[in-house]
């Protein structure tokens, strides 16, 4: 059983500690492209149009995952984004999942918590991936944005051997088994999922906070007290303006890029945010802000800010997914490809998703958490118990087809085009003098 | 005879000069494969990226002599230019006199604890600066330590706030910068000849005279290298205005950033990172035109 780790943090260094706190603050949720679209509701319609032209070279898949595994995978992810425990006896602090891999494996895994925000990851990459030389990592964790595109597109990860991942055949759901930004999951197989909405920190706000148009209303919130994030706003403003990103055209971001104008004349936005927008509500600079849901999830259960909540807007939400692929050239790749679908086991997703309270791609993990959490009740262990009693009955983890009818994904960028004409209309906002 | 030592005279010191001068470029080896290394290398690889065309969804970049770079990477940019040059001036400014009155105290009456008050100078910096930062978050929080208090005293109104102002970056960036000023100019004030102090209250100057003429002019080589350790980093950063900064204090680093780690438009970035340092090149000529001599700007070598 993965233990909470709400107070067993990196120790009192608050710089370090901040680290942590940042978590999925770092992970980004670009929500630019595609999703979870068979999950029933209306999405797939909608998000037919997304798929991502393939490139790049020819790349036997068969012959190239056809050997024995190489003994050794060499993982990039983001920052607190996978299940820890700290050895009672040692007191070093290790990851359950990826240990019982090595074990049940033999293979080693190097894992490196290295990814701080997709572009700037991209950005080391890109120069290797275009001179055709070999990344040094064998996984890779990538939000479903344009840099998801250009992966894909310029040929820059190995397309999957479909035939080889048991697990995600048996336990992947629908929407990851086929997501639109990567049909048939040719290309990558997804991590986890999350919502783009609002986090309030009640504190300091009475009003009540319903939707968008209450981030701007200078009555309601005081001045330099609300934060955006600048990569997901765009999307987030189009959905909640009646606007559906994902078939928006570039006069729909003129109207989403008026409003974030007025909001931002207003004088409430204190910062447009890459990351590290959880530690300003945290220490109370935020009133409100756009957030990520498991980061707020998280602080809620496990880091003792009941004062923060989740607000799911009025006009909804944006939805994104985090997906591991193979880069060209990675040295392990049958290795990775196994560790990637080890991922799909029941058990080992929902070790993951208890730790990381994201969305998980995997069927059965709701009803294997509220399993643990009868077994914590048995044991005694009243708080924790309740606590995976509320990770399991979280709407935000297991969300209802009500409210995935109201989340969208974000506008898929496909073309060099596309992406300057987006940037030409959305920079200027946090471009302002 | 006279034939064979104008021979000599002619063939010897021929043989000495080319060996010295073959010696002089050996003992230029290691410096100027330093220079090309860290600095030629590096700015031709920035000013060859900052050529080329292309974008990350079509295969990537490609070399294509792309000028209009440059004419996209200026465009609307002044402002942050400006900020930037402003902004770097103040935390100049700010160091040099918040230093000034240290390096002055330490150089003269330190003692035999000099060594040791200049470790202490130094001792926050052991910590890294990005973590010295972010904790200026937690102490200026709106409703922290600092700021809650005052606010709970009734002393500040309610909805005031330093943290994403131009006061928390400018003081961020004279927070972290300070040492480089406080270092050169601690040598400088040290190397004062005392005598020439003493004279000048033998002459009866009253101690502003003997500062203003005496003690302040002998320390510009100090000065000199502290305006440049702080204005020319100080202009480039943009980590301060990225932690404690809001959408109003954005400086031409945040901006290269943007539009390296974020838009992924490498060449527009390389472009305006190529202005920018050629600006600071510009700048600091003049600057040393105007003020320095070269024996400041040799002391201001020694003093980095």
């Amino acid at each position: 059983m993965n233990a909470p780790i709400g107070g067993s943090g990196p120790g009192a260094l608050p710089g370090l500690l901040r680290r942590r706190l940042t978590r999925r603050g770092f992970l980004r949720a670009a929500g630019r492209a595609a999703g979870i679209g068979a999950v029933g509701v209306s999405l797939p319609s909608l998000l037919a149009s997304c798929q991502p032209e393939e490139g790049g070279g020819e790349v036997d898949v068969k012959e190239l995952f056809s050997g024995p595994p190489e003994g050794h995978v060499e993982f990039a992810n983001w920052p607190v984004y996978i299940d820890k425990k700290k050895d009672p006896e040692t007191g070093e602090r290790y990851v359950p999942s990826l240990r019982k891999f090595e074990e049940e494996t033999g293979i080693t895994v190097t894992y490196k918590e290295v990814i701080q925000d997709n572009a700037s990851f991209f950005g080391k990459l890109q120069p290797q991936l275009q001179a055709g030389q070999p990344t040094g990592w064998d996984i890779i964790v990538i939000t479903n944005g344009w840099e998801f595109q250009a992966l894909v597109k310029n040929g820059w990860v190995y397309p999957l051997d479909t035939t080889k991942r048991p697990n995600f055949d048996a336990h992947a759901t629908d929407w990851a088994k086929d997501p639109p930004f990567d049909p048939g999951a040719k290309h990558s197989m997804v991590w986890q999922s999350g919502l783009t909405g609002i986090a309030v920190n009640r504190d300091l706000v009475d009003a009540p906070i319903t939707k968008l148009d209450d981030l701007a209303d200078p009555n309601k919130l005081p001045p330099g007290s609300v934060g955006m994030i600048e990569e997901d706003m765009p999307d987030f403003v189009m959905w909640n303006l009646g606007i559906d990103p994902q078939t928006s055209t570039p006069e729909d971001w003129k109207v989403a890029a008026e409003w974030l104008l007025k909001q931002r004349e207003t004088g409430l936005v204190r910062a447009y945010y890459a990351q590290g927008y959880v530690d300003d509500l945290t220490n109370g600079n935020l009133a409100v802000s756009m957030a990520w849901s498991g980061d707020i999830l998280y602080y809620h259960t496990w880091g003792g800010y009941q004062n923060l909540e989740f607000v799911v807007p009025e006009g909804g939400c944006l939805i994104w997914t985090d997906n591991m692929m193979i880069p060209v050239g990675a040295e392990h790749p049958v290795s990775a490809l196994t560790l990637m679908d080890f991922y799909y086991r029941p058990e080992i997703a929902t070790m993951l998703q208890e730790w990381v309270l994201y969305m998980s791609p995997v069927k059965e993990t709701q009803e294997l958490i509220r399993k643990d959490a009868e077994r914590a009740e048995e044991r005694g262990w009243k708080g924790y118990a309740r606590k995976l009693y509320e990770t399991a009955e979280s709407e935000y983890l297991f969300p209802t087809q009500e409210l995935l009818a109201r989340c969208r994904f974000g506008r898929t960028l496909r073309t060099d085009e596309e992406k300057e004409e987006w940037d030409r209309i959305f920079v200027p906002i946090t471009e302002q003098a | 005879m006279a034939t064979t030592v104008v021979s000599r005279k002619a063939s010897r010191p021929h043989g000495i000069e080319a060996r010295r001068r073959r010696v002089a470029y050996a003992l230029l080896t290691p410096g100027g494969a330093w220079m090309f290394v860290f600095l030629v290398l590096p700015v031709a690889v920035m000013a060859y990226m900052s050529l080329k065309s292309g974008g990350v969804l079509s295969g990537g970049f490609r070399f294509t002599w792309a000028f209009e770079n440059y004419v996209d990477a200026l465009a609307g940019r002044q402002t942050f230019f400006l900020r930037s040059v402003i902004y770097a001036g103040s935390t100049t400014l700010g160091t040099v006199v918040l230093s000034y009155p240290a390096a002055y105290w330490i150089a003269f009456h330190g003692g035999r604890f000099k060594s040791a008050l200049l470790f202490t100078i130094l001792l926050p910096y052991f910590v890294s600066f990005v973590i010295r930062t972010v904790q200026w978050k937690f102490i200026l929080a709106d409703h922290g330590l600092v700021l809650g208090t005052l606010k709970d005293l009734g002393l500040l109104p309610e909805d005031f706030r330093v943290l994403s102002t131009w006061v928390a970056v400018v003081g961020g960036l004279i927070y972290n910068y300070l040492p480089f000023a406080a270092l050169p100019l601690y040598v400088a004030i040290e190397r004062i000849d005392r005598a020439v102090v003493e004279c000048a209250y033998d002459l009866y100057a009253t101690p502003v005279q003997a500062f203003t003429k005496v003690i302040f002019p002998l320390s510009m080589p100090g000065v000199f290298a502290a305006t440049l350790l702080t204005f020319v980093p100080a202009t480039g950063d943009y980590v301060e205005a990225e932690v404690l900064g809001g959408p109003t204090t954005r400086m031409i680093g945040n901006i290269i950033q943007t539009e390296y780690l974020r838009q992924a438009r490498y060449p527009v970035a390389a472009a305006l990172s190529m202005v920018l340092m050629f600006g600071m090149v510009v700048l600091t000529s003049l600057y040393a035109k105007l003020i320095g001599t070269e024996d400041e700007t040799v002391a201001a070598a020694v003093g980095a």
